[in-house]
């Protein structure tokens, strides 16, 4: 099983929203990861099949996506960025409305709704009304719909926004099950999740690929780029205005800065160890503290 | 299918249908025709507004019906004239209770209309209380003679004078009569208002189908499952159809069930022109009552499309009610400051045009050749209509893949 991008780019006018982007994935989950405008949905929706590569192609297991077209959408699971629902419908009578569509007989499609209900924690409101749901119970919804027909490919836009801390672990351990054999794209700008759950970590930056590894080797590409600076707290607002500050801690008068930088940014600099959120804020320095 | 039983049943869940069915079966089988029939229409009138009409629409009904009885079958010039004569003994004797069991518009309707020399313009009463009624003869000669005179004024000429002339042939002679003015209630008027009345109703439930704010963002959802939008999209037209059809269906039923029920069947055999003496169409009621109720059921079915169009275009539910509404109350407003033709071109759209037309002369004249108006407007209106389906459907794709 393997999804590869093919020299993929999309073009609204002259800005361009993806440029060139190739990849193969295998099985496993993979983090999108990118600041917003990088094109992390553009991509998404071009390999959901919902939107038309300006150049390139998606390829399934060696067929192009567009040609597949229902088959591809069969093994398929899609949760997009913001999605519209039907605000009269219950959980219950949504699920069972995008299991008809997704072809699901009505026998089966009841004990999997049931099923996927308990999984992301609805049970008790299966048949409450969508619009009387709160942002992350819709959240829940929009992951368990893409759930429903047990999808070799599924790609997950901005899953954990509007989730709680606890809601966030459920979700996390839930993708890591599920990513052991199947195809998981999520795209977040929040670099903890990416962490917990990713294999593999596709940078996205300007419409590109920046970097793509694991975790510990995209850490590895950020040591030797983070250095931690005692300077008294006068300094630190000029600091924080010359060099990519990380993060910044008091200790009594002085401030110790954590400074993202690829020269040693001051005599008294120090290396650090490295995190993902480092290499982050080397890559997209105007977005502190995301 | 278990789409459609989906969107179905989410059609129905809606306040919104559920109310507008409900004052729709309550405006039409309660107001239109229970009450109607059992006071404001039927009740034995009291001499002041028919809201002061006494509530025994059932006994007056039969009492008229038994009344016409006397002189119902063949309806001959002596026949007529015993009805006169009955009537004049009647406002002689002024007895309000037995003037209610006459066919108080029908009868006198005729004479004013078939012997005008025999009116004095200065005599306030209706013709029919001083005529003489010795001298109402040649009933189905004058009555050729005005349908003539009607075409001559109308400028209906030549081929078409031909054409209307040619059918009227077919109409049998003697009429025969019984009551009439239960049936004229409902094929002159009852039927006539349906459509008008339903489409208010059928915009209301029908409105959201594809339209409302939410609809859009659902795009890339439908969009990415097997079955896709095409799915969803027929279910959606299907609910929408079978939902028009429902309320028509319940419809039927309250008004059928209620006109057995308070007026029977007598009669059912009467020709038309027992409503309108100069109707050329040579059908009886009953005929008459199914063509209106298929000319209605066809014009919801169209209108349906087309409101499902609108729908499809609208941003907002609300959008595409008062679209709906316009195409039906607009051209029914502006009608009578247009030409004549465009008021008939007008009357193709989907309830627009009225089942009474059977009762008319109009004609359409295609490549030349002359077709009596009810002929199209009964098929029409559903054509435009399903034909709205398949744009609606592309519109909604459209939308969706923004
Ligand atoms: N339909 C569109 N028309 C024009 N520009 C678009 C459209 N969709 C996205 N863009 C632009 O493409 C870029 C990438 O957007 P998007 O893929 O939504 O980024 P992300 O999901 O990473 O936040 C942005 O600069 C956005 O303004
Ligand atoms: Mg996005």
């Amino acid at each position: 099983m393997e999804l590869s991008l093919d020299r993929l780019s999309k073009h609204y006018g002259s800005k361009i929203a993806v440029d060139q982007v190739s990849a193969v994935l295998g099985p496993g989950v993979y983090g999108l990861l990118g600041a917003n405008g990088a094109g992390k949905t553009t991509l998404m929706r071009m390999l959901c099949g919902i939107l038309e590569p300006t150049a390139g192609e998606v390829l399934f297991d060696g067929k192009s996506i567009a040609e597949m077209g229902a088959g591809y959408r069969n093994v398929l699971g899609y949760l997009p960025q913001d999605f519209g629902y039907y605000p009269g419908d219950s959980a219950e009578e949504f699920l069972m409305y995008l299991s008809a569509l997704k072809g699901i007989p009505r026998h089966i499609a009841k004990g999997r709704v049931k099923e996927l209900l308990e999984v992301v924690d609805l049970s008790a409101c299966a048949s409450k009304k969508l619009k009387t749901f709160s942002g992350g119970m819709k959240q829940r919804i929009g992951i368990a719909q893409a759930l429903l027909n047990k999808p070799e490919v599924m790609i997950l836009d901005e899953p954990t926004a509007g989730l709680d801390p606890r809601e966030r672990v459920r979700f996390r351990n839930l993708i890591s099950d599920y990513g052991e054999n199947k195809i998981v794209i999520l795209s977040t700008h929040i670099v903890s999740d990416i962490e917990a759950i990713a294999d593999e970590v596709l940078l996205m930056k300007k419409g590109s690929f920046v970097q793509k590894g694991t975790v510990s080797e995209l850490i590895d590409k950020a040591r030797g780029k983070v250095w931690e600076l005692t300077v008294p707290s006068s300094q630190a607002h000029s600091w924080q205005k010359k060099a990519t500050v990380a993060n910044l801690r008091h200790e009594g008068e002085d401030v110790v800065l954590r400074i993202i930088s690829d020269h040693k940014p001051d005599e008294g600099a120090i290396r650090a160890e490295a995190s993902l959120e480092d290499l982050y804020l080397y890559y997209f320095p105007a977005e502190k503290g995301v | 299918m278990e789409l459609f039983w989906l969107e179905h049943k989410r059609l129905w869940k809606r306040k919104s249908t559920q109310i507008s069915v409900l004052l729709c079966l309550i405006y039409v089988v309660v107001f239109g025709s229970i009450l109607s029939y059992q006071w404001f229409t039927f009740g034995s009138s009291t001499g002041y507004n028919s809201f002061r009409n006494r509530f025994d629409g059932y006994a007056s009904i039969r009492a008229c019906q038994q009344y016409a009885g006397q002189f119902g079958g063949v309806l001959t010039d002596e026949a007529l004239q015993e009805m006169v004569r009955d009537y004049q003994s009647i406002t002689d004797r002024d007895d309000m209770d037995e003037m209610n069991k006459t066919d108080r518009y029908k009868v006198p309707s005729w004479v004013s209309q078939l012997y005008p020399e025999l009116n004095h313009p200065q005599d306030y009463r209706l013709e029919i209380s001083y005529v003489e009624p010795e001298k109402l003869t040649g009933f189905y000669e004058r009555r050729q003679k005005i349908l003539e005179d009607f075409l001559a004024i109308s400028d209906q000429t030549g081929e078409e004078r031909e054409y209307l002339l040619k059918m009227n042939e077919k109409v049998e002679q003697p009429f025969r009569y019984q009551w009439t003015e239960g049936w004229n209630v409902i094929l002159g008027s009852n039927l006539p208002e349906l459509g008008m009345v339903m489409t208010l109703f059928l915009t209301i439930s029908l409105a959201p189908v594809f339209a409302g704010e939410w609809h859009d963002r659902t795009g890339p959802l439908l969009l990415t499952t097997k079955n896709g939008w095409k799915e969803a999209a027929r279910a959606k037209i299907c609910s929408g159809l079978a939902l028009a059809v429902e309320i028509f269906g319940l419809i039927l039923v309250g008004g059928v069930g209620s006109q057995l029920f308070f007026l029977g069947t007598e009669g059912w055999d009467m020709p038309i022109q027992m409503i309108k003496l100069i109707a050329v169409a040579p059908m009886n009621m009953l005929q008459a009552e199914i063509f209106g109720y298929v000319f209605v059921f066809l014009g919801v079915i169209g209108y349906a499309g087309l409101v499902m169009l609108l729908s499809s275009c609208a941003k907002s539910t609300f959008a595409a009610l008062l679209l709906g509404l316009s195409a039906v109350y607009l051209p029914l407003a502006v009608s009578e400051y247009l030409p004549f033709w465009a008021q008939k071109a007008l009357d193709l759209l989907p309830l627009v045009g009225s089942p009474a037309d059977i009762f008319r002369t109009n004609t359409f004249c295609i490549f030349g050749k002359y077709v009596w108006s009810p002929y199209l407007l009964i098929i029409v209106p559903v054509l435009l209509g399903l034909g709205c389906v398949p744009f609606a459907v592309r519109r909604w794709a459209r939308r969706m893949r923004r």
